[in-house]
């Protein structure tokens, strides 16, 4: 499979898996059980360029292509799937919406400290009656004089507890239904913006994700990105990408879980052998090691189309469908390996279990993406 | 390659990930020697103190280029790979034979840097050999630095003696490995590390070496044999109820010196 990564490739993935071994792994489970963000470490990897994995050397990043990029989301989550989740994220859909779809003087003011990671970023869309349905969102940004007053409630914000930059999807022609979204930036510290309680979540404890609310919070209208009625568009072209990264981070943790079992198969003995002689065990990591590389595979033929200006959207939906169910699954059979060992907080293979769970429902549930490569398909 | 007279030349040595003779090594299974890091680590900051451009020399296979390009996203400015069919089985002294006659072609230079050993076969050597063929002040096991107006003063820590030195311009080091962390490599310099930054590869042609004065015919000892060394070791149980197993064990440490 290397065969498929260039040389700056490979030196990419070795430079953030010797990052990670050194500075994430250690630390992955103590941050887990305090469901605490580590902000050292994260000021690490700003300087590092984690944080602009694809923005342009001109303003603040590192300039690499999408194959790196999923590199390097594969080899944090598979230390820290949290750190994963937010690097994602930031990247994704906080940073490449403004990159895409900003104007020269908002890619000036907000691209910079972004790339850095001086600035996180977090996107808002979900709310409480609002999730697979995005268009049924409830928040506003109306329009008086040259800002815009914004009231939204939005719920699982990854990243929301930190986040400074905040893309708002909210309705800026309350009438137009789909036609009416659009995405305004909401900064942290604007009088009206506040951050609620963290989510006390299963899995990726380590991130901070929250609710956040906007009452009567009013922006300049200079911070609409794109144009008035363009949210659903800017928000599935971000998604696009996104489920890429997310499928990254479904093989990073899927890998993390592989390792461990295949370690702990040849150190357990049972029956007189290490339990990895026994036929059992060895065709769960035979099926391990072949849905992850499969899954795999569908990361990087998605990173590729897109480095190649190639359609891509599928292929990340197809990549984010099989790696986040794959990662329940190999996860969920590091587990059996381990036995009671595995559902103990003793060993990592219980934190891979909880977080690759969420894999499957955040940007886009499974359903969401059946139904999407579906129409891909069969049309309509 | 048109650089500063107050460059600073490192040389690195890609070692081999797997010592598996037979595998089909790539880019991937090379590292760059981690006794080197640090001295590339005090080029660096010497580049960020004074301006110096950082050069990094290596001797290896085509695809050992690649720590090369790894030294150049932690920051170098440029590399040299020296790469010839005929430099293999070279000793430390025909290795510092090739090295010299490149870095006399890199003159003029301030700095020549060393680790002060490598990870895959731990002689020394080839830092000072270097440094006397080119006729350079040497200071080994250097600890740290201090920049005067044309030359270093020098900490030097060898078994548990401090020794300072001046050393003027151009001067060899080689740099005690314990004596800075070497930065993490970043993702702001690869892409101009792969695909901006000058990587050239040096052919035995290019240094105007004869074959005989390198690898082989030019190194003054040979490798006879090479196997794993095998430590002898025992393992034994003691037997008897927790108290006579502690009993056991204790007068063994005790008649063993231990305790």
């Amino acid at each position: 499979m290397d065969t498929l990564l260039s040389e700056k490739n490979r030196a990419v993935r070795r430079s953030v898996r010797s990052f990670c071994d050194e500075e994430v792994y250690p630390i992955a489970r103590e941050i887990d059980r305090e469901a605490s963000f580590p902000w050292e470490v994260v000021e690490k990897m700003g300087k590092l360029g984690y944080f602009g994995v694809q923005v342009p050397k001109e303003l603040g990043g590192a300039g690499l292509d999408t194959m790196s990029y999923v590199l390097v989301i594969e080899e944090i989550s598979k230390a820290c799937a949290s750190l994963g989740l937010c690097v994602t994220v930031h990247n994704s859909v906080a940073v490449f919406p403004i990159l895409t779809f900003g104007n020269e003087e908002q890619k000036r003011k907000w691209i910079p400290p972004l790339a850095r990671g001086e600035k996180i970023g977090a996107f808002c869309l979900t709310e409480p009656n609002a999730g697979s349905d995005a268009s049924a969102i409830e928040a506003t940004a109306i329009r008086r004089g040259d800002r815009y007053t914004i009231n939204a409630n939005k719920v699982f914000v990854t990243n929301g507890g930190v986040a400074d930059i905040c893309l708002i999807f909210a309705r800026t022609d309350p009438e137009a239904g789909a036609k009416g979204i659009s995405v305004v930036v909401a900064e942290r510290g604007t009088p009206g913006f506040v951050v609620g309680d963290l989510e006390d979540l299963c899995g990726m404890r380590a991130n901070p994700v929250t609710s956040i609310r906007l009452y009567d919070c009013t922006v300049p209208l200079k911070n609409l990105v794109g144009k008035e009625g363009m949210g659903l568009k800017i928000g599935l072209a971000a998604l696009d990408i996104g489920r890429t990264g997310i499928a990254a981070q479904a093989v990073g943790i899927a890998q993390a879980a592989l390792e461990e079992a295949v370690k702990y198969s040849r150190q357990r003995r049972q029956f007189g052998v290490p339990i990895a002689r026994h036929q059992a065990i060895a065709a769960m990591i035979a099926d391990m090691a072949t849905q992850v590389d499969a899954a795999r595979l569908m990361v990087y033929r998605s990173a590729t189309l897109r480095d190649r200006d190639k359609p891509f959207s599928q292929a990340s939906a197809m990549a984010k469908l099989f790696a986040s169910e794959t990662s329940t699954k190999v996860t969920d059979m590091a587990v059996q390996i381990h036995g009671g060992y595995g559902y103990s907080r003793l060993y990592p293979v219980e934190r891979y279990y909880r977080d690759a769970r969420v894999t499957r429902i955040y940007e886009g549930t499974s359903e969401i993406h059946r139904m999407v490569i579906s129409k891909g398909i069969l049309g309509g | 390659m048109a650089m500063g007279s107050n460059k600073t030349i490192v040389c690195i040595k890609p070692v081999a990930l797997s010592a598996s003779g037979g595998a089909a090594r790539s880019a991937d299974s090379y590292e760059l020697n981690p006794f080197d890091r640090p001295a590339l680590e005090v080029a660096l900051q010497m580049k960020e103190k004074r301006g110096s451009p950082v050069i990094v020399l290596a001797m290896g296979p085509e695809p050992s280029a690649f720590v090369l390009n790894e030294a150049m996203a932690m920051g170098a400015d440029a590399g040299i790979l020296l790469c010839d069919r005929a430099l293999a089985g070279s000793d430390t002294l025909a290795t510092s034979t090739a090295l010299g006659t490149a870095i006399q072609n890199l003159r003029p230079f301030d700095l020549l840097l060393f680790g002060t050993r490598s990870s895959d076969s731990d002689t020394g050597h080839v830092g000072p050999q270097t440094a006397e063929l080119l006729d350079l002040p040497l200071v080994t096991g250097v600890y740290s630095i201090d920049t005067l107006e044309n030359g270093l003063r020098v900490e030097r820590r060898i078994d548990d003696f401090r020794e300072e030195y001046e050393v003027p311009f151009p001067a060899a080091l080689t740099i005690q490995s314990g004596s800075v962390r070497p930065r993490d490599i970043g993702l702001l310099e690869m892409v101009p590390a792969f695909e901006e930054k000058e990587l050239l590869t040096w052919r035995l042609k290019d240094l105007g070496l004869s074959p005989e004065s390198v690898g082989e015919p030019g190194s003054a000892t040979a490798v006879i044999s090479l196997s794993k060394a095998q430590r002898a070791r025992t393992c034994e149980f003691l037997t008897g109820s927790n108290e006579e197993q502690v009993d056991r064990l204790l007068s063994r440490l005790l008649a063993s010196g231990l305790l």
